[in-house]
């Protein structure tokens, strides 16, 4: 499979290697690294997606607080309503803010409650939407001052939930980073050994190209070259294999789920859209894994005659 | 050019295998290095290669002790040094052009500067015809011509051969050794050949090197 999709690859035009290119275990490298390459991609992929979505949704969770104000015995909640939508409106940072209906309350505790029964008997707290137009700006805590004066009002900024979506998502953003520093460790012990393996077998050529003249600089640019030729296809090779992948994830997802559950998915854990940013960090792959390959064959080879020679 | 005075070698802690080597080799000479299996020929053709280094004595080659030689000069002498081994050694993969092109490749030249030279070079040695074919088509005697011509494309000043006869018929071999007489005789290309081969020296009338357990017994 791998050797149909190489022949596509193009040769080196000129004289041939010196390495001979089927004597550096190239098939059981390349397919070594492809693999390494495909699983740093999702990794890289999967930490994208997690950042962006964490980063959406806080920002989303972020432009928006929340005033509740609770029946307090006494008081007249329409009046109590109106006052802290005045009292937000007049908030610096603030773009709007907007009692819910009752029906819309009720609404909101259909989940928990069921359809179909009237709530106008009960007195149920009532929720002040505010928009924050900026907010950075915004003076909430200013907000939360004001808001004293009305009986029952308590301002919730979400920021316990915005704090933990961060350091969930932190730590999986860092998982993924550990993930793919082993992935890289693993990638230049396989290398090592695979050079090591080369250089036994290519014992001969090195020798020869001693006798002739040739510099240990020389013959260890000639293994580089090969080794970053297989690090160059297995990145490749990899990294487009992980694209499929996402854009297999993507569109199952899509068709899996039905359009408002998956509006719901898309909310919670983004949209398996990787955006330019995600594309360019998963191409960058390749350049990665053939200069980690061609870097480490060429410090083994260096060392490997240093030692015999 | 070459000079030993008082030369020993041993490998490790072994015994010595050359002892108290001292010798003279002029520019455009050419000379027999002979003795018995185990007289210590390859380990003598190793010094002169640079690929060992003494461990008493003193070596001198192209007027420079080798003892002390940075891995840079040493390299630069070493591309001073043609070496021709009884077995070939050329690479399988590479086509006689390119197995004797391989010193020019390594000194960084292009093609297009060195492909005259070495096709005229593979004309000479009577490998015109066969320059595009690998080294499992060709037969012994053309082997070893793409050997030597490997050895003096990059004009050695010292062409040193390691049994370069070993693999080939008798006639075949004094065709061989008429072939290195002729490159030392045009080239001026001064030439160690090691040989066990009696009757090979007899039809030559160069100065002999006689090894004996390590010992330099003639040299004429």
């Amino acid at each position: 499979m791998i050797e149909r999709i190489l022949r596509f690859w193009p040769s080196r035009k000129g004289a041939a290697p010196i390495v001979p290119e089927k004597s550096v275990a190239g098939r059981t490298l390349l397919l070594l690294i492809t693999i390494m390459s495909f699983l740093s991609a999702v990794t890289l992929g999967g930490v994208v997606l997690v950042q962006k979505s964490a980063i959406a949704w806080s920002a989303d969770v972020g432009r928006e607080v929340t005033i509740q104000i609770r029946p307090v015995e006494g008081e007249v909640m329409e009046s109590n309503l109106r006052t802290a939508v005045s009292l937000a409106e007049s908030t610096p940072g603030v773009a709007s803010a907007r009692a819910l209906t009752i029906a819309e309350s009720q609404q909101l505790l259909e989940p928990w409650l069921g359809t179909g029964l009237d709530l106008t008997a009960i007195e149920i707290p009532r929720l002040v939407v505010v928009q924050l137009a900026d907010p950075t700006d915004a003076d909430i805590e200013g907000l939360g001052r004001n808001l004293a004066a009305v009986k029952g009002a308590s301002l919730d900024t979400h920021a316990a939930w915005r704090q933990q979506l961060n350091t969930m998502a932190g730590t999986i953003v860092l998982s993924g980073l550990l993930v793919l520093i082993l992935i890289g460790a693993a990638t230049v012990l396989a290398i090592v050994f695979a050079t090591r393996g080369a250089m036994a077998t290519n014992r001969e050529i090195v020798d020869v190209l001693h006798y002739i003249g040739a510099s240990n600089k020389f013959i260890a640019g000639e293994f580089q070259g090969r080794f970053l030729s297989i690090g160059l296809q297995g990145g490749l090779l990899g990294t487009v294999a992980a694209m499929l992948f996402f854009a297999l994830i993507g569109t199952a997802a899509g068709n899996m789920l039905s359009s408002e559950a998956g509006a719901q998915v898309g909310v919670l854990f983004g949209r398996f859209a990787l955006g330019l940013d995600g594309i360019i960090g998963i191409l960058a792959v390749v350049p990665v894994i053939a200069a980690l390959t061609a870097i480490t064959s060429r410090v083994t080879v260096r060392r490997f005659l240093a030692e015999t020679s | 050019m070459i000079e030993f005075s008082n030369v020993g070698l041993r490998y490790g802690n072994g015994p010595e295998i050359l002892r108290d080597l001292t010798f003279s080799v002029e520019p455009g000479s050419f000379h027999f290095l002979t003795g018995p299996s185990g007289s210590g020929k390859t380990s003598l053709l190793r010094l002169l290669l640079l690929s060992l280094k003494p461990s008493r004595g003193r070596v001198t080659m192209f007027g420079e002790d080798v003892s002390n030689l940075t891995q840079d000069r040493l390299l630069q002498m070493r591309r001073h040094i043609g070496i021709v081994f009884q077995e070939f050694r050329l690479l399988d993969h590479l086509t006689t052009f390119e197995n004797v092109a391989l010193p020019l490749r390594v000194l960084g030249q292009p093609e297009s500067e060195y492909r005259p030279n070495v096709t005229e070079l593979l004309e000479w040695v009577g490998l015109g015809e066969r320059m595009n074919a690998l080294p499992s088509l060709l037969s012994g005697g053309e082997k070893q011509r793409a050997a030597i011509a490997r050895a003096v494309i990059a004009r050695p000043k010292v062409l040193l051969a390691d049994e370069p006869t070993g693999n080939v018929d008798p006639d075949l071999s004094s065709r061989l050794v008429h072939l290195f007489a002729e490159l030392n005789r045009t080239l001026g290309m001064t030439i160690i050949l090691a040989t066990h081969e009696l009757p090979l020296l007899d039809q030559f009338n160069y100065p002999r090197m006689l090894l004996s357990k390590g010992e330099l017994v003639i040299h004429d």
